[in-house]
């Protein structure tokens, strides 16, 4: 397997000469969402790194939880685009594959079913 | 021979992909894109010492609030952006320490309209209402860039920008509404500000390196272009509340669909910034020098404790 990209990025070189970390900032802004890569920052401890994430990306966004992540611990894939290629359609394990179910159940009189209907009616008192 | 990887390189642009850190890059396009984005977080931070003058100044606690989170969030910008800077200069050997003693040695040059003096409380408002205005401009116009990493940091710093944006036009319409005095120093402050905003997108002239970045894609305007934008969506809103463009010959010739205006003082105002020679230009750099060297200690103190935990 390729290097991954993190381990390609000039950080080691960074740290040669400030000694202060590059660290990956990873922000939750609900208990529902899941953490979203923001940004990066320079920090001499993760303690600090976390401060200084407050600082940098939550003047004004409201989140739950912050992580921060030395980026020579982040593992990346590697650059090749044919990592990520399709080697066919994947219409089969999509919504999309199965749009003329609309059409057919026309037919019977009935209308398809759809996710975003189920969980409204569940949710419903 | 033509360089292969030259080659592929520009037909990743083309095709209209991002280049990230890590990839191979021509050096040309390394350091095209350094320096304006070196340029750019320096200019951030500079830019926060003459609105910080007016955070003792500001007339209402609410002012005082919002300019003071103003001022951190141009430093907060400046943060970011020195982040993109330091990963293109780490193979050059050179580290957020090297960008930042720049501004203090002269090697790096800041925007123009931060060596000007900011006398009046007006003058804070012409600042938020039409630098920040025209800065807005030339960084939405960077938001496609073909450099993915700072494209990224463009789209956060453009969301803050739009409370920027507000919070001029708040200070100005307060001015605007107010005594014959108040529009007086409104007024001077727009004639103190105009050439040094005109001149604020570059000259019309498209230099070499700015043909380079079009071909990068890095930018896609001219800065003619972008101060054309500034002028039509601007000059209707100054004449709206009831002030004066300094500039007799402005108009728009509708033939030619552009403004015509009066060239600014390209060659003074040129160097000023060359050579650091404007009104506030040494006051605000011996601000930054003092900022550096007095916070040094903090610096050295962070590493030790940290080398003391290792251990």
């Amino acid at each position: 397997m390729a290097m991954t990209q993190m381990e390609k990025e000039p950080a080691q070189e960074l740290n040669a000469n400030t000694s202060y970390d590059v660290y990956e900032i990873f922000v939750q802004a609900s208990d529902l969402d899941p953490h979203v890569h923001v940004g990066s920052l320079l920090a001499p401890s993760p303690e600090w790194a976390l401060q200084l994430a407050r600082e940098n990306f939550l003047r004004r966004a409201q989140a739950v939880s912050v992580w921060a992540v030395r980026r020579g611990d982040v593992h990346g894939t590697p650059d090749d685009p044919d990592w990520f290629a399709r080697e066919f359609d994947r219409k089969y394990r999509d919504v999309s594959g199965y749009a003329d179910n609309a059409r057919r159940w026309k037919r019977f009189k009935a209308q398809a079913m759809h996710i975003d209907d189920v969980i409204a009616d569940v949710r419903k008192e | 021979m033509p360089d292969a990887r030259m080659e592929e390189f520009m037909a990743r642009i083309e095709r209209g992909d991002k280049i990230e850190a890590h990839d191979w890059m021509p050096e040309d396009y390394r350091l095209l894109l350094l320096r304006l984005i070196h340029m750019h977080a320096v200019s951030e931070i500079m830019g926060a010492y003459p609105e910080k003058e007016w955070v003792p100044k500001a007339p209402t606690l609410r002012r005082k609030m919002s300019l003071a989170a103003k001022v951190q969030d141009e430093i907060g910008h400046g943060q970011l952006l020195l982040r993109v800077a330091e990963d293109l200069a780490a193979p050059l050997g050179r580290h957020r320490v090297d960008l930042m003693d720049d501004v203090i040695t002269g090697r790096v040059k800041f925007h123009n309209v931060f060596h000007m003096e900011a006398p009046t409380w007006a003058d804070a408002g012409i600042i938020g209402w039409l630098v920040d205005g025209a800065a807005i401009i030339t960084q939405t116009a960077l938001l496609d860039c073909s450099y993915a990493p700072y494209a990224r940091v463009l789209k956060r710093i453009c969301a803050e920008e739009s409370f920027h944006m507000q919070h001029g036009e708040s200070i100005i319409l307060s001015l605007a509404e107010g005594e014959p005095w108040q529009r007086e120093m409104l007024q001077e402050a727009l004639n103190r500000w105009w050439e040094a905003i005109l001149f604020f997108f570059g000259p019309p002239v498209v230099t070499d390196a700015a043909r380079r970045m079009m071909e990068y894609r890095i930018r896609s305007r001219t800065n003619e272009e972008l101060r054309q934008k500034f002028l039509t969506r601007y000059v209707p809103r100054i004449r709206a509340v009831g002030l004066e463009i300094p500039d007799s010959a402005l108009r728009y010739d509708d033939e030619a669909g552009l403004w015509r205006y009066t060239e600014p003082d390209w060659e003074r105002l040129s160097r000023m910034v060359r050579d650091n020679t404007g009104p506030k230009s040494q006051e605000r750099i011996s601000l930054r020098r003092r900022a550096h060297q007095d916070q040094a200690w903090v610096r050295e103190a962070l590493l030790r404790a940290r080398a003391a935990a290792a251990v």
